[in-house]
């Protein structure tokens, strides 16, 4: 027998050894196992490509309870929990749907809902007006901790469930518009939670995800098989209390699986090969090239410009009306006549987009509030290209051209510097800096990765942004420029564009104690607003923000379009459950 | 191994890693942004809804989130947390913590990066080893100028060219993710395959620009050691030419390339972001690019940290095992 001498310290095939174990016991990609699901064939499954900024993976995936912080409606949550009513703006059509009714006191201090009956959570759990009562109130408690917890707190005295199927919410001030802020459209509403899941939890760190409970529990048709970093995939139930009761059918689509964004090309590449039915937001110049190796590829708009819908976001060039210079209004619409609209989108987006003459889209329930506004329009043209009227404008205000450039009684030039973002910035941000330089000028673009610090706060002269105001009457775009509010105490403003005008406050304060159906009151304020708003330019409208959606006919069809436009689109919006129960295998 | 000498080399590894600790706190507050502010307002710019309040949520966050302490509190809090490993609630995503964003980030970085590192290493190795072999077949020199070229081009550039080809024109691989639309994680043959073939593509990438570099380098210290005395001592023995070439040449011609594998290992874990952004690879890279963005401090906090332990890790286990691979290094002093 040979005895090997023990080795006073570990060999070099040791040391090899212990570090090849080590590095492949890291490479284990996953974080739950779940192979549990059963087959559904590609027909009958929808796959689209979406995480919001973030490119390459879910950082939420966990993350279903949409009140929290770092939760994000658009992200999946807007699928699964069902509102109290849905709202399609192109159709200007409510739909009731977990509520059945409800009714305003005559001072709007009172909202009475009556819930359907019949309703069941997806763990079994009857649905009921306890859990709505509980939603408000929870959310008027954590206030500024949650999402839309302000709006609940400034809003809710207390909300009661009186019986099964009513709740009673009494308000602290008049708020005929709580009920449309309770609806699904676009990115606002709220987000009906079950109570029996829900009490207890702190919400702001409550994450409601546990495959083996099947949690998330809702009451909607989705219900979330399997989360990972890489995908989110929601499994169709086999019954839904809205298909029993013939308000919308049972989805066709089986399974809808949420892939993050990994870059438009890499979309466009599974889009024509018919990995993906439903694309993110692509450039214009992207289009002909998917439509041309996929036919099947199409958009709101088909396969014609400007290759979507419009968005409810019109985009403007912000000037801050508080710097010295930007708060003349001369200064304002001289720099308005030096932007030549069409060229900014000819140039911009290739032809692709539309001017936006005021900062709310026109959208049919808005057009009697154009209509109403049409000869101010005709007066204060906002898109109007006219550089000589700008010259003169200038001129009248002591400013001097020479060599080439604009300069004050100082003599210090006319400057303005703009910050962008997205992808409307870099998209018209330089063609508006050029345009402007061409008129004297001086102009300069950035795109500063802390453009929403410097937008909030008003570091800036000149920004590109949009619009989240009005789609089906004029108060949400009028508050966007109020300074100060009577009517809804300790209410935020958001006026980026820092114009103050007591007088337009008093009338966005009568706005909101208006009846949002009350077109008429509604239009004479709305008037009288722009009586005082257009002369004042407080920012300078562009052009529309369009979504412009690939979608793939392949496996599924009718996908909401300008012949059939029953709600928009995008599946980042609170009303995508609609899309897809509209969608029908192909 | 004396005791002392690794203990030594412990306490150099240590206070590196406090002070890019500390330059890791106090850089990204440098930049003056309020991050709760920044979450806030980039989720609305996303909605491109106006949320009431704002101001109100900032507040309660930074209370929550100790940001509204002196900085010297937040220094003391952050030291106490990452001696235990904790780098509290990603900002931005609230109450996910850092250490479970970097626990869903890190295998996916490992698994590409570590494996590619690894296997550009051994092919550009041997490949440079062969290239400067007065024996190697003639074809070999054929083969620099590509690898050359290859080196040149940027990983993201090769990646989508690679995309086009492989992926689109030619639909072999996938074109993006980690792995298949609807496939579940298990521990199966299917998932295990499926996950290689989507790392495939961005392996690739890394391996061909990579192979190059490793290559390069092994050739020039391959052109000196065979001009040593002892390998032609070697050969004057009859030793067989593999012999020579391995453990005469390659032996001692590959300690530089160990050194700069073990500093690229600790690298990784920082990983190739835009390798990661274009073939939709869910790995660290493009957690901290995405952190960086948001100004989610605890985020970049962790991972900097992450990376400073690896990389002082791997200068420490160098400096350890150093002495087995080269017989000629002592651990005593000089």
């Amino acid at each position: 027998m040979s005895h090997d001498p023990v080795p006073a310290h570990p060999g070099r095939r040791e040391v090899i050894k212990a570090g090849v174990a080590a590095g492949v016991s890291a490479l284990m990609p996953w974080q739950s196992a779940r192979a549990d699901l059963r087959e559904v064939a590609r027909n009958r499954t929808m796959i689209l490509v979406w995480s919001g900024s973030r490119e390459g993976r879910w950082v939420d995936w966990d993350l279903w309870n949409p009140y929290s912080i770092g939760s994000n409606h658009q992200n999946g949550p807007n699928l699964i929990y069902e509102p109290l009513a849905y709202y399609s703006a192109f159709g200007d059509k409510t739909y009731m749907w977990l509520a059945e009714s409800y009714q305003f006191s005559a001072d709007f201090k009172r909202l009475t809902i009556k819930t359907q009956s019949g309703i069941s959570w997806s763990d079994g759990q009857p649905f009921s007006a306890e859990d709505v009562a509980y939603t408000l109130n929870t959310l008027r408690d954590l206030g500024p901790k949650v999402r839309w917890g302000v709006d609940a707190q400034q809003a809710v005295e207390k909300a009661t469930a009186t019986d099964p199927n009513t709740v009673v919410v009494d308000f602290k001030i008049s708020a005929p518009r709580f009920f449309f802020f309770m609806a699904y459209k676009y990115d606002i509403g709220v987000y009906i939670v079950p109570k029996h899941i829900f009490e207890g939890q702190d919400w702001t760190s409550f994450k409601h995800f546990d495959p083996a409970k099947k949690w998330p529990v809702t009451t909607g048709p989705w219900q979330v098989a399997d989360a990972s970093p890489q995908q989110k995939i929601f499994d169709r139930r086999s019954s839904w209390w809205a298909a029993d009761r013939k308000l919308a059918p049972l989805p066709a689509v089986e399974r809808n699986i949420w892939l993050p964004f990994a870059g438009e090309q890499q979309a466009a590449q599974a889009l024509i090969t018919n990995q993906l039915d439903a694309g993110t937001g692509m450039q214009p110049a992207s289009f002909p090239t998917v439509f041309r190796q996929n036919p099947k590829v199409i958009t709101y708009t088909g396969g014609k410009s400007p290759y979507g819908y419009m968005d409810w976001w019109p985009i403007s060039l912000y000037v801050n009306n508080e710097r010295a210079l930007f708060d003349d209004k001369d200064v304002r619409w001289a720099l308005s006549y030096y932007i030549d609209r069409q060229q900014l989108i000819d140039v911009g987006y290739l032809g692709a987009s539309t001017a936006s003459k005021l900062p709310m889209p026109p959208y049919p329930p808005l057009m009697p509030y154009f209509e109403a506004v049409k000869d101010l329009l005709a007066k204060y043209d906002t898109n109007e290209f006219a550089p000589k009227k700008a010259d003169a404008l200038l001129a009248a205000k002591g400013f001097k051209k020479g060599g080439g450039t604009w300069t004050d009684v100082e003599g210090k030039p006319l400057k303005v510097d703009i910050i962008g973002f997205g992808a409307a910035g870099p998209a018209m941000g330089p063609v508006l800096v050029e345009m402007l330089k061409r008129r004297g000028v001086e102009s300069s673009m950035t795109l500063p990765p802390d453009f929403d610090n410097r937008f909030q706060k008003g570091q800036f002269d000149g920004a590109i942004y949009g619009h989240g105001g009005s789609i089906n009457e004029p108060y949400a775009t009028m508050r966007l420029y109020q300074s100060a509010s009577i009517a809804v105490p300790g209410a935020h403003q958001a006026n980026f564009s820092r114009w103050k005008n007591a007088e337009y406050d008093k009338l966005v304060d009568e706005a909101y104690r208006a009846a949002p159906d009350d077109t008429k009151k509604l239009t004479d304020i709305w008037r009288r607003a722009m009586e005082i708003w257009l002369p004042e330019l407080p920012d300078i409208q562009l052009v529309q923000n369009y979504h412009r959606i690939p979608w793939n006919t392949t496996y599924w069809k009718h996908w909401p379009t300008e012949q059939d436009p029953y709600v928009n689109g995008a599946h980042w919006h609170l009303t995508f459950a609609m899309v897809l129960w509209n969608l029908q295998p192909a | 191994m004396q005791a002392a000498y690794v203990a030594r080399r412990f306490g150099v590894f240590l206070l590196i890693v406090w002070l890019a600790g500390t330059l890791n706190f106090f850089l990204p507050r440098l930049s003056g942004q309020d991050p709760v502010l920044t979450k806030l307002l980039q989720q609305a710019a996303l909605g491109g809804y106006v949320q009431g309040g704002i101001e109100e949520m900032t507040r309660e966050y930074q209370q929550r989130f100790g940001l509204d302490k002196p900085l010297w509190h937040q220094y003391v809090t952050y030291l106490e947390g990452v001696a235990r490993l904790d780098f509290n609630y990603s900002i931005a995503n609230y109450p996910r913590t850092v250490r479970e964003l970097i626990a869903d980030a890190l295998p996916w970085t490992v698994g590409l990066l570590g494996t590619a590192t690894l296997l550009s290493f051994g092919l550009g190795t041997f490949l440079g080893a062969l290239l400067a072999w007065p024996r190697a077949p003639r074809w070999m020199a054929w083969l620099m100028p590509p690898l050359w070229a290859l080196h040149a081009i940027p990983f993201f550039l090769l990646g989508l060219i690679l995309t086009y080809l492989l992926a689109f024109r030619l639909p072999l691989l996938p074109i993006f993710g980690g792995y298949s639309a609807g496939a579940t994680a298990a521990f199966s043959w299917s998932f295990f395959w499926d996950v290689f073939q989507h790392a495939l593509l961005p392996a690739l990438s890394i391996i061909l620009v990579s192979t190059g570099g490793w290559a390069l380098g092994m050739r020039g210290m391959m052109v000196t050691t065979t001009g040593e005395d002892y390998i032609l001592f070697a050969e004057a023995k009859g030793l067989k030419a593999p012999t020579v070439f391995l453990r005469y040449c390659v032996r001692n011609a590959v300690l530089p390339q160990v050194t700069a594998l073990a500093l690229a290992l600790g690298q990784i874990l920082s990983g190739a972001v835009l390798v990661e952004v274009i073939f939709g690879y869910p790995g660290i890279g493009t957690l901290l690019y995405q952190a960086i963005r948001e100004s989610d401090h605890f985020v970049i906090q962790g991972i900097v940290f992450t990376v400073v332990v690896a990389l002082g890790f791997t200068t420490f286990v160098l400096d350890v095992i150093y002495p087995w691979l080269d017989p000629r290094i002592s651990y005593r002093r000089a």
